[in-house]
């Protein structure tokens, strides 16, 4: 292993813009989870019911429950299996705990376009919100809302926006410096030095447990990380009434809800109640009465869940995964009230009276536990309201990519136009599919532009927030921090500033102005375009490394994929198939042959499985998980590359097993990790070095664009903290299993890898983290199960405790529903087997 | 394709572009010439939050119509409309005398931008229905035209938006002083 760690940002000769860009990271996926648990807030005005109380950071200390060989790192989540002890296990926190001093909803604005002064702040609740009154007044009333009776706008704040650059570079400064720390400890806990994982490891296990599985992990804090100020979303509606008896005939007002929550579509019908209210009664009351409202909603019965656990979620299609979560959360909330119910003397009656009466309404298990449903009691109408249970970073509002995805394949499959050459963009030639051009735009930081002339500003405000999942994938971050979902001339100055960013307008003027974008996307046409204006690409060592591979091996004719991510040379034709396979299977693709030539990034081949997957229903969610495995492809690949090029990787985080002290190594011969070479093996996984090559050859310019963005380098960062909290380090579980599915080996290898999987994945969170790396739609635990038939009888045996230790497991048992029949009978046969064996 | 062949159309009947910016103080009158020259119909419009833009065809000249809103804390926005327009409309409410030095002051800054050095400029003194209104010497007078445009090419039209008069005069007027045609 490289003894250096080979991120040297300047290598990259033109990290102009890119590194000093990145600033402010974004402090968590799940900003509104960081709250203090003891901090009991003073609400406003009478909230109508009582919240539950505080749960206390109770953590009974027998842990003793747990096969002592697992050290836990996620307290609050673990141990199920005997049910009766679940109960007493670890108490259940709440992502949004009634005590929370953190407010749903932090402002209430209202803003109408007056005939003389054009855009003005009429009301602001409960206090003024910071920053420039007219620009957001003028964000509020969109360019034309006079021609449409109803708009929905969103935008984003950065509050503390006053303090300015200064503050930011400062910010930025430590935020580099804390990289080069963070790189350093990579390394460090990379170095096979006992003391180095000692130390790793005990964190874990004590600020881990403290911290919870927070996203902020503990060691960012440790790091005295300055994360920038959360984002203050802002869900905006806009209504214009024709009115005669007022002058010039009509009035436009605008509410706006202020939220950290990144769900704030869940506001929309209060919104429409509460501005149509405004019209009737313009005063501050009105407001007050909406804000009072939205902040008494009770999510506190929400379980909090684990970072893998989120993955899991998010990944599965199942309506009742983690519902004994949902139960648990009741029970606690029961016993909670029995208590108090038996403590007359702490509350005045009626307001003991009042949970209990309601409490069989409330206390209903969700019927799809992605969403908590609850309802928030405005002007005496219950608005139901759908809360998601696990939300991806990057995922703001209620977009559907599916729409976006349609809106610009389809001008492009009827009629393509090509693009002007971009080593950056066009990494399929000039007939780039638009989708690829975007995510290629998005993930090199380039300056994006959704224009919908004629369309209401929600629109393209929708298109900007599903362009930064696209490309986001649930694992970038660093989009929606710069991305302005709608945005107008007015901040047309402050835009150019920013480097690299996502911006939705509906003003045609900026169609006209190429120095203002890289990458134009007109939404009623479907159309992009790639500015004329647009910076060039500088050539990096990665790209050079690959012009000369690629050059020796046209020579010998092995395979022509051309650099720079240019047009696939003729000569493509051998060995190409066995790359594109893997890839689209990699992918859940289908794998169709002629596709392949000429598409040394796979991604052709990508969209095509995607508009199949989009044509025959498969549904939203089925098409972000799938792209969320093309970013999560993409980031192997590119930890692949700079392995490649520059000898190691930032991206990469792994012990070396032989000799980490994760001292729970069991001590079974050849299932131990630390003892088989064959073992140490990470990341991508191909079948031959050619195939390898050519698919980083097709990538590099892409990657080496993203190597000095935001994303980049936020991806280090949380890459590291995921490692910290991942159970199993000793084994690249995704590599190993990406074997077990795109190899063929032969027993006795494959018998290496399943001894060793079993040997690692026991405890709840270890059966977690396994459980990421089998999704359904990437064939579950299929390759698993393959082992039962696997020659050798303790193999069969070890998997057979190990699908049996899945079937236990609170998620798990869903994976081993969905898991072949024949496979199921194996289990039961082996069990049978195991059993007369013992006899 | 479509578009070459119009381009080779424009070529043959000697049609052109023209891309107009039409600006002035709030309530002058703007958009109800904008939809009178688009649909040739009075329309009540109510106050304008940014812009409108339409096409509009006459006499063989396509022009593209900016409308841009007038309240004056918008109108440092202005700016950004500028570079290619080939003609300034400029409405002025001809019945407000009380404004006219604002006017000025605003046209003044519009037509000695760089931007705009090229651009012909067409006052409309609308609003002359309305009894009292100035007429066109004395506005042009009021705006200090001969000062403040002596590079341009200018004229003031007398108009009334409601019914029309003088509306499509203008534009007549703007098609056949345009230089180069648009591209």
């Amino acid at each position: 292993m490289a003894s250096t760690l080979a991120h040297r940002p300047g290598t990259n000769s033109t990290s102009t813009s890119g590194s000093s860009g990145y600033r402010r990271g974004s402090v968590s996926s799940f900003p509104p989870q960081s709250r203090s648990p003891s901090h009991t807030s003073a609400r406003d005005g009478p909230t109508p019911t009582p919240r539950g109380f505080p749960p206390h950071s109770v953590r009974d200390s027998n842990d003793s429950s747990n096969s002592p060989s697992t050290p836990s790192h996620d307290s609050s989540t673990r141990a199920l299996k005997p049910a009766a002890a679940r109960q007493q296990n670890r108490r259940l926190k709440s992502q949004y705990p009634a005590d929370s001093s953190e407010k749903h909803v932090e402002y209430i604005l209202v803003a109408s376009f007056d005939i003389d002064r054009g855009s003005v702040m009429e009301h602001q609740y409960p206090s003024p919100i910071s920053g420039d009154e007219h620009m957001l007044a003028a964000l509020m009333l969109p360019d034309q809302a006079h021609v449409r009776s109803q708009d929905w706008t969103i935008f984003f704040l950065h509050k503390d926006t006053t303090t300015e650059e200064g503050a930011e570079e400062e910010a930025e400064k430590q935020e580099e410096k804390a990289q080069r720390r963070r790189r350093r400890r990579a390394k460090a806990s990379r170095d096979d030095t006992d003391t180095q994982g000692d130390e790793a490891r005990s964190f874990g296990d004590t600020d881990t447990l403290n911290d919870n599985e927070d996203d902020s992990g503990s060691d960012e804090e440790d790091d005295g990380r300055p994360e920038g100020p959360p984002l203050i979303y802002v869900l905006n509606l806009v209504n214009t009434k024709q009115d005669n008896t007022v002058k010039r005939g009509a009035v436009v007002k605008a509410m706006a809800i202020c939220t950290r929550h990144s769900f704030l579509h869940i506001y929309k019908p209060l919104l429409l109640l509460a501005l149509e209210e405004y019209f009737r009664a313009p005063v501050p009351e009105t407001l007050a009465s909406l804000y009072n409202a939205v902040n008494a909603m009770d999510l506190s019965l929400m379980p909090r869940l684990s970072l893998f656990e989120r993955f899991i979620l998010q990944a599965s299609d199942a309506k009742d995964l983690f519902i004994e979560k949902f139960d648990q959360m009741i029970q606690q909330r029961m016993a909670e009230d029995a208590s108090r119910n038996s403590l007359p003397s702490d509350d005045p009656p009626p307001q003991v009276l009042s949970p209990s009466k309601s409490s069989h309404k409330r206390y209903a298990l969700p019927r799809d536990t992605h969403e908590f449903e609850s309802r928030v009691l405005y002007n005496s109408v219950p608005v139901p309201i759908k809360v998601p249970t696990s939300l991806s970073p990057e995922t703001v509002g209620d977009f559907s990519l599916i729409k976006l995805i349609q809106a610009f394949s389809t001008p492009h499959s009827v009629s393509p136009v090509a693009f002007p050459h971009h080593p950056h963009l066009t990494t399929s030639g000039p007939y780039t599919h638009p989708i690829i051009v975007l995510i290629n735009a998005l993930l090199t930081q380039k300056r994006i532009v959704f224009l919908g002339h004629n369309q209401p500003s929600g629109s393209v405000a929708e298109a900007v927030l599903a362009a930064c999942a696209l490309a986001s994938g649930g694992l970038l971050r660093g989009f929606t921090r710069h991305a302005f979902p709608y945005t107008d001339l007015t901040k047309i100055d402050h835009l150019q500033k920013v480097p690299g960013f996502i911006a939705g307008v509906t003003n045609p003027a900026f169609a006209n102005k190429p120095e203002w974008w890289d990458l134009l996307c007109d939404v009623p046409s479907g159309r992009m375009k790639i500015s004329p204006k647009i910076e060039g690409v500088p050539v990096t060592e990665g790209l050079l490394f690959f012009q000369q591979q690629s050059s020796t091996a046209s020579q010998t004719g092995a395979m022509g994929a051309s650099t720079a991510g240019g047009a696939a040379g003729p000569s493509i034709h051998g060995a190409i198939t066995a790359a594109g396979v893997s890839l689209s299977a990699g992918l859940g693709g289908s794998v169709g042959g002629p596709g392949l030539f000429g598409d040394p990034t796979g991604d052709n081949a990508f969209m095509a499985s995607l508009l199949d997957s989009i044509n025959q229903r498969h549904g939203e969610s089925a098409i972000r998980s799938k792209f969320r495995l093309w970013v999560l492809k993409f980031t192997r690949l590119a930890a692949a590359f700079e392995e490649c090029v520059y000898g190691a990787s930032a991206l990469y985080i792994g012990t070396t097993a032989a000799s980490s002290p994760s001292g729970k190594n069991p001590k079974s011969d050849a299932a131990n990790p630390g003892t088989n070479p064959a073992l140490e093996g990470h990341g991508y996984v191909w079948p031959d070095s050619a195939s390898k090559t050519r698919e980083l050859a097709g990538n590099a310019s892409r990657i080496e664009g993203w190597r000095s963005t935001r994303s980049y380098y936020t991806f280090i960062t949380d890459h590291a903290s995921l490692y910290e909290r991942r159970p199993i380090k000793t084994l690249d579980l995704h590599h190993q299993h990406d074997r077990l599915r795109f190899l063929k080996m032969p027993p006795a290898a494959s018998a290496d890898i399943y001894l060793a999987l079993c040997a690692v994945v026991a405890s709840y969170d270890e059966i977690c983290q396994f459980l990421t790396v089998v999704p359904e739609s990437g064939g579950g635990l299929f390759y698993l199960s393959l082992a039962l038939f696997h020659p050798r009888p303790d193999v069969r045996d070890k998997i057979r405790e190990l699908l049996e230790r899945i079937r236990e497991h609170e998620a798990g048992r869903l994976f081993w529903a969905g898991m072949g029949r024949f496979a199921k009978l194996a289990v039961l046969r082996r069990q049978r087997e195991g059993s007369d064996g013992t006899k | 394709m479509g578009g070459s062949i119009s381009k080779m159309m424009s070529k043959i009947f000697g049609s052109k572009e023209m891309r107009l910016l039409m600006l002035g103080l709030d309530a002058a009158g703007k958009t109800t010439i904008l939809y009178k020259l688009k649909l040739d119909q009075d329309v009540t419009t109510i106050p304008t939050v940014g812009f409108n833009v339409e096409t509009v065809t006459y006499k063989n000249t396509k022009f593209n119509v900016w409308d841009v809103g007038g309240q004056d804390k918008i109108r440092p926005l202005w700016r950004h409309y500028f570079s290619g327009t080939q003609g300034l409309i400029f409405v002025i409410d001809s019945s407000d005398r009380h404004r006219m030095d604002e006017a000025r002051s605003e046209l003044t800054r519009i037509i000695q931008d760089r931007e705009m050095k090229d651009a012909l400029l067409l006052v409309f003194a609308n609003k002359q229905d309305i009894s009292g209104a100035m007429r066109p010497k004395d506005v042009s007078d009021a705006l200090r035209l001969e000062t403040i445009a002596k590079n341009h090419t200018w004229k003031v039209e007398p108009s009334c938006a409601t019914t029309g008069e003088g509306i499509f005069e203008g534009l007549a007027w703007l098609s056949s002083n345009v230089k180069v045609p648009a591209r």
